[in-house]
Formats: structure tokens, sequence, C-alpha cells
């Protein structure tokens, strides 16, 4: 698309703004792809759109103001990104323009809190952990909420389990094979702290050591997506000094949404000092479906037990695994590979549940538009277990599964894994 | 011509018409009176988002209208009329003739939430609102045995509404016929708001209204007929070192007897572009890869006919692979369906064409417009549904970087040489904005005449769509 984006003036992220602007010939097959296309039906909230206002307010002729509510609509779930032929990188776009724009942002005061308010609680596990036990009392009067805070309670699960740090090493069960570094996550030590446990436990049995590194913390990444760059930058440059690259095959990431961010970092510092290092750090970012996936594609994954019983499971494909980072074939390919496991693709798979990071706090009636629809396209499989590779969609899916009214487990992937290991699935 | 050729760069933000800023206007004032908020759109942020379609930015609407109903479009048509200023339907815009693009500030109709659609497998008919989305319409008749075979390449974005309009192709169109071929009655709203239900008995009004582009009036709703789908399909890739061959080959395979349900051609750069983006293992150093499906219900004759094919082929010079299962098979289809955006990835914009040529003369034509290509500074490509003679080379540019004015006259040239080999200019993409100069020269002045007698007939305040198709009276080529 033509532009006349003044990318001199608007330094390192402006290149990176231009050059998406730049892509996109506005073919319009990014539509049919969009949630909040699919849900409001007007140009404005599609892809194509949103890239046509975005250019409009960069070049002068459109005050943000004015573009803004269409703008906060988009998920980022980047299923455009996937439609996209001509290759444009909309989720840099969008996380860009967020970052440039949000200083400019007049926001009400209360609208200043919950963000902050948000961003200080989601990175940091204990505190969350404290306010979803609190959240754990409030939860039967969330009825009688205004909105914005039913939408967080509405997302608990029934109980908040005790907090479980991990080990800093958990060392190669029989012949080491590799040594990984892992990223521990935010909300998922709070909510479902089996995640990490189940993780460790799958890597060590497969002959991986994991260490994980001082240091580390939340990714940045919703900080980023929500246009609070200053503080994203600072997390960027934690887990940069935390995790040296040379150290480990895999620097791995069981959160989507994480593991998306990680592989953002060159993007982040596009144009500054440690786009380097942060280019030989994202290289080494994997998922954890995507770095056990590759020892099933290379014969070296330790065979599971099989499942006790025919099991069909829903697999839902998180927008930050499928289309944030293109892996698709490996969760399924490792659940197939659990003997009586049978793999269900979900009708409407592409789109996204609504979770969205921080969407279904920030955009609770969108949100839970998607989250119901999801739930029912995943329960028109009738699946035994509900499996995905993210704490957001986990905890959106197990909310509204449990609102349609059905009791079938929702559970991590590598959840599902370590129970077939352990005989118990 | 002056116009035309600015028509090419209006889509910078910095440059929009006094008339598309500021204030909501009377009209839309009038029209959220008239239809409530959530049905019109007035503010800037939004009416600039109605302006382009997948070729062209023209000038930002005064306001747009979402219908839900044709009673909606009969309101917002008048309360138009009554401000006197021109309508212009759009569909999801992903056309490529500039036909969505409005070329002066008025109403723009959008039909993306008139969706309803029903399937009366007994009379093996669909009954779709013209924001119906194409690909919807086979989706929903499967389960009863049927599809709907008009496929542009834009099939799981593009409405009936906007496929009607530009009388839209796509690969099955070889064998299955275009979407025009598929109508059997149309509901349409005029120029004056009456709105009207018309079949394709004489006069055929229906098929006048197929291809018109919206300048003779807004189609509301449309009766498909629908067919049982060929139950054995096989598909085959054949790479060339020459385009010429390629064409030689198809003309040679439809000379054998072969009819293809579709054949479509790619040329080396569009290959590329569409390789980068879905890694399919696609021939890079090919000049010219061609896509070829046979259908039918005998599986021994659909292979026999894929089997001359593949023979006329390798007697090109071809090189021939077959898709061993169906997924490779609809993974080639995808990345056939691709190749337009995916060209973005080598300029940001294009000058699309759209032509028709005899099939014997396709070898020629792909050769001169290569060598027109290769004499020029620009990057040429070429890509069609080569089967019908129908070609679409690209012009790629940067209007930062490049003269568009030079463009625009390769364009021209690329036009006379299908013009001289006896073909047209459009195909299944419509003249819209983008091909109206050349009009002049593929139409003679008495022929010319007699559309515009049409069009005063159908429109007669000139307000539906102008500066479409039709180049202004007097224009002489």
């Amino acid at each position: 698309m033509n532009n006349d984006i003044p990318v001199q003036t608007l330094g390192g992220q402006g290149e990176v703004m231009a050059h998406a602007v730049d892509a996109c010939v506005h073919c319009g097959f990014c539509l049919p792809a969009c949630p909040t296309y699919a849900l409001l039906g007007d140009e404005m909230d599609s892809p194509r759109g949103r890239i046509v206002l975005m250019k409009e307010v960069l070049e002068g002729g459109l005050p943000l103001l004015d573009a803004a509510p269409h703008l906060d609509r988009c998920l980022g779930c980047q299923a455009c990104v996937t439609a996209c032929p001509s290759g444009v990188p909309y989720g840099e776009l969008i996380t860009a323009f967020r970052g440039w724009s949000e200083p400019q942002r007049q926001r009400s005061p209360l609208d200043r809190a919950k963000r902050a308010a948000i961003l200080k609680v989601l990175p940091a596990p204990k505190v969350f952990s404290v306010a979803a036990r609190l959240g754990q009392f409030v939860k039967p009067l969330a009825p009688a909420l205004p909105a914005a805070l039913r939408s967080p309670l509405d997302l608990l699960p029934e109980s908040v389990p005790a907090m479980q740090p991990s080990a800093p090493f958990t060392p190669a069960r029989g012949v080491r094979r590799g040594r990984v570094a892992f990223l521990v996550g935010c909300a998922q030590q709070a909510l479902t702290p089996n995640f990490n446990a189940a993780t460790l436990r799958v890597l060590s049995r497969n002959g991986i050591e994991v260490v994980i590194p001082d240091g580390q913390g939340c990714c940045g990444a919703a900080a980023l997506h929500t246009g609070a760059r200053d503080e994203a930058l600072k997390l960027v440059r934690a887990n940069l000094n935390a995790f040296n690259p040379d150290d480990f095959d895999a620097i791995l990431s069981n959160a989507a949404g994480c593991g998306a961010g990680l592989k953002e970092y060159p993007m982040v510092l596009h144009g500054e000092p440690d786009e380097a290092r942060a280019k030989a750090f994202a290289a080494k970012v994997m998922d954890i479906s995507e770095y056990l996936g590759g020892l099933l594609a290379g014969g070296t994954l330790e065979p599971t037990l099989p499942a006790s019983r025919p099991l069909k499971v829903a697999y839902h494909d998180a927008c930050h695994l499928a289309h944030a980072q293109g892996v698709r074939a490996q969760p399924r390919d490792l659940l197939r590979a659990i003997p009586g496991v049978t793999v269900l693709e979900v009708p409407e798979g592409d789109l996204c549940c609504g979770s969205a990071g921080t969407y279904n706090l920030e955009q609770p009636e969108l949100a839970t538009q998607l989250g119901a629809r999801k739930a029912r396209n995943i329960l028109s499989t009738t699946p035994d277990l509900i499996a995905s590779g993210n704490i957001g969609c986990h905890t959106q899916i197990q909310s509204h599964v449990r609102r349609q009214g059905d009791r079938a487990p929702v559970m991590h992937t590598v959840e599902i894994l370590d129970l077939a290991y352990r005989g118990e699935l | 011509m002056s116009t035309e050729k600015l028509a090419l760069t209006t889509n910078s933000g910095a440059r929009k018409p006094a008339s598309a800023g500021g204030a909501p206007s009377a009209l839309a004032a009038e029209l959220t009176r008239a239809l409530g908020p959530r049905k019109v759109l007035s503010n800037l942020s939004e009416r600039l988002n109605y302006r382009y379609d997948a070729i062209q930015f023209g000038a930002t609407p005064l306001a747009v209208v979402l219908p839900e109903s044709t009673g909606d479009v009969v309101t917002a048509v008048r309360a138009a009329r009554a401000a006197g200023v021109p309508i212009v339907g759009r569909g999801a815009a992903s056309g490529l003739s500039g036909g969505a693009a409005p070329t002066e500030p008025g109403l723009v109709i959008s039909f993306t939430r008139m969706t309803r659609l029903t399937i009366h497998p007994e009379r093996r008919e669909a009954q779709a609102q013209a924001g119906v989305i194409t690909l919807a319409v086979t989706d929903a008749a499967r389960p009863h045995g049927l599809i709907y075979p008009p496929d542009p390449a834009s099939f799981r974005t593009s409405t009936i509404g906007g496929n009607l309009a530009e009388n839209a192709g796509g690969p099955m169109c070889f064998k299955y016929g275009v979407t025009g071929d598929y109508v059997r009655a149309l509901s349409f709203v005029d120029a004056d708001g009456e709105e009207h239900h018309v079949t394709r008995d004489a006069f055929d009004l229906a098929g006048l209204l197929i291809g018109s582009e919206g300048t003779l009036g807004l189609i509301t709703e449309a009766t498909l007929r629908l067919i049982p789908p060929a139950p054995h399909t096989r598909t085959l890739m054949a790479h060339f070192p020459e385009v010429g061959a390629c064409a030689e080959a198809v003309s040679a395979a439809i000379a054998a007897g072969a009819v293809p349900s579709k054949l479509e051609f790619m040329d080396r750069a569009c290959t590329n572009a569409v390789e980068d983006y879905l890694n399919l293992g696609l021939p890079r150093d090919a000049e010219a890869v061609l896509l070829v499906d046979t259908d039918g219900d005998d599986l021994d004759t659909v292979q026999d006919e894929l089997q001359l094919v593949a023979d006329a082929c390798e007697r090109a010079g071809g090189t021939v692979r077959r898709a061993a299962t169906d997924a490779e098979g609809a993974a080639l289809w995808r990345a056939r369906r691709s190749v337009s955006p995916a060209l973005g990835r080598i300029r940001p914009q294009r000058m699309n064409e759209d032509i028709v040529v005899p099939r014997s003369a396709l070898p020629d034509v792909v050769r001169e417009i290569r060598a027109l290509g290769d004499a020029s500074p620009f990057r040429l490509v070429q890509f069609g549904h080569i089967g019908d003679g129908n070609l679409h080379p690209n012009i790629l540019f940067d209007p930062r970087h490049e003269d568009t004015h030079a463009v625009h006259d390769l364009a021209h040239d690329i036009a006379l040489v299908a013009l001289r080999h006896g073909g047209v200019l459009s195909g299944e993409h419509g003249i819209g904005s983008m091909k109206r100069d050349f009009m002049t020269d593929a139409v003679d002045p008495a022929t010319l005449k007699a559309l515009w007698n049409v069009k005063r007939a159908l429109d007669p305040h000139l307000a539906l769509n102008p500066g479409k198709i039709l180049p202004a009276e007097g224009v002489e080529g």
C-alpha cells in the first residue's frame, strides 16, 4: 500500500510500521480470518481496515482518537498473518503502533488505573496468586459487580491452587541428551502450576536437563501488546541478561503467548544496540511442543504408555502458537503418538477464543462472544479431553465450556503427555 | 485520460479532498434518522475505510450504509437521490478493477450484513442475499450433494453481490462457466429506489445487470443454480523453461480433446511470490507453471484426460508432476489463489489486467507481453486462466520511485496486444475505473453510444457508480 509514513521522524519502530503498510495490497484475504470482522462485519474492524487507519494516523490524516476504538478491538491474534499472501507482518505493525501511540492516548483515571493494575499483577506471580485467591472469595458476588470487575472473576477457575515454585535445575533422567533453559511464565504459576511441573517431568523423562535461570521475569508481551513499551523494554532486557543462548540447546516456553513474545524481541529492539543479542536469543526460543515435536520427528522421543481407554482429544490452536509461531503440526503429532488418542479438529479452528492476553479484561463483551463461540465449536466435536498450549486460552475455554454445562477436562498438551508417561491417562 | 492516470496514485491520506474530512454530512444525519445509528457510518475513521477495493483507492464517501434488508437499501438510495449524491455499491471490496472505489464523494452501500442464504436442494437452487460470502454457498450446499462452481481466487472473502457486479470468474469457469451462467433470477433496487425482481426471460434484464458494476442498479439478492460436484478429480502440475511453450501445451491439449475443469498458468515471478508465502516446493526456476484439474463421473476417463494434458505438456518441453493426494492438489490450488495478492511481496502497487484472447493466439500473446515487460523498466508478471485465454498481466511498481504515467502506457500497450489478436479487455474482473480508458480502443463509437443509451434509460440521473466502465461521452479512441 502506497504511503507517506514519515519514517525518518519515527525511527526504528517507524521502519517496522512502514514496511508492514508497504507490503499490504489491500486484497481483503484477511477479512474472513479476523474475529472482530466475523462479529461486527465492518471494514474498520478488519485487518485491512486497521492497516489503512494506522497508515492514516501515522501520515497525520486522521486523529489517533478517531481510529483508537477500532485498533483497540484488535485481539492481536494474527490469524490475518496466516491468511495474508503478500506477507504483511501485521503483528509487528499493531505492536509497534500501540507502543508509538499509547503515550499520546488520553485515558480516564479509572482506565489508567485498571491498565496499570493489570500490568502490575500479571507479571508478578506471587501478587497474582494472592489476588486470584482473594478473587475466589468475591467470585460468588460476581453477578452483582460492574462488568470491569466481573470479567476477570468469571475467568478464575473454581479453585486456585497454592504456588509451587519450580526447582532451578531439573536433571535429565537416564542418559543426558540435551540441556534447555525454561521460562516459567507468570499467570500459569499461580493458576495452573501443573503446566510447569508436567513440562519439567516430560523433559527430564526424555533425557533433557532443564535450567530455570535466575533473574528471568515476565516475557513482556502483555506490556508490549498494550502499548506500554518502556515497561516492556525493561522486561525484555532483564530476560536477555538472564538467558545466555550459548549455554542451551533451546530456550523453552510452554505458554504460546510468552513464546511468541520472546520471539518478538528482535522486532522490539529493531535499530537499537541490543538487536543482535535479541536475534541470537530469539533464534533459540521454542515452544515446548515445537521442541518435543522435534524429538518425535527425529525418533528420539520416549514412547508413552497407552491411554487407559480410547480418548478423543479436541486440540485447540492457540493463536500465538498457530498464527504467531506457525506451530500447528507438532502438538497434534505429539498427542497422536499416545496410543489410544484420536485428535479432533475444531470447526472454525483458526478463530481466536477471545482470551488474547489482556483482551478479555479490556474488551469483555467481544471476548465473551468469541469465548462462547469457541466453546460451542469445541463441544460440537464431543471430545473426552480438550488440549491447548496456552494459559490464556486454557482459562477462557474452561470458563466457557463450563458455562455451557460440559465437564470435559481442559489440559495443556504437555499435561496429557505427562499423564500418558505415568500411565494415568 | 488524465484523471485516470491520477487515479492510480490517489491512495495517499495526505491528499484527501477537502470534502472528505471533518463534520458528518447532512446526508449522514438524514440516514441515521431514517435507519438508526447501527446501520450508518458517518465518522471519518469509518468512511475512510470504504473508499478502496483490492486495487485502487478512491474518494472518501460522505456516508456509508450497512443495510440489513432490501428495505434499508431502498431508504438509502432515496436519501442519496434526495441529496443529489452518487451511490456506489460495495461487497467485500476484493475486486480488481476499481469497481467499488468511488470516483467522487457520495453514498457507499456496503452489503456485508445482508447475508441470508437458503438452499433449495429439490430445485438445486440457492437464494442468496448480496452480502453472502461466495464460498459460503458451496459450504451450505455440499451437505445436499451440491456445489456452486464459480470460484474467484478471493472466494473466501468476496460476496455474491460483488461477484454478480463484476461477473466474476475463477479456475472452475473454464469448464463450468462464470457467475452469470449460474443466475436464474435477481432482485435489484433501481436508481430511484424502486425494487425489481427479474429472471432470464426476455428482456434478460438480469443479464444486463450482471457485470454492470452497480452502474445500472444495486443487486440485493440472487437465485443461483447449483450442480452436483464431479465425483472424481485429478490434479497435475507441469513446468516449462519458456512461457510460450506453456501456452503451446495448452492449445495442443485442448486440440487433442481434453476438457480440463481447471487450466491455470503462472510465470516465474508469480511462482516465487507464492512459494515465499506457502513453501510448497514449487519449481522456482521454471519460467512457467501450469496447474491442471480434470474431473468427471468416471475415474478412467478423468485419468485419460489428464494423460492427454500430460502428453501435450511433455511434447512442448514441460516436466509433469501429478498430485499424489487430494491434499496435495488442494495445496497447489491454494497456491494459485494466492498469486495475485502475493505479488505485493515484489512491489507495493500493481496495475492488473484481465485480457482474454483466442486460445490459438496464446503463445504469441504471452511472448509479446513478456517482451514488452523485458523492454520496460518495470517488473511485469503474468498468470491467469489460460484454458479460456484469460490472462492477468500485472505491472508491479512503487509509485514513490517509479513513473505511474509510464505504468499506464505499458498497461495500454498490453491491452492493445490483446485487442490486436482479437481479444477483449476483461474476462472476469470488470472494467471499473482501471480499464475504462481502454474502452475506446475496444468498443466502436456506435456501440459505446448504445451502451450510454442503456445507462441513461436505467440511471437517468447518472447517480449509480459514476466514472465506471463507460468513458465520458464524446471521448474518442
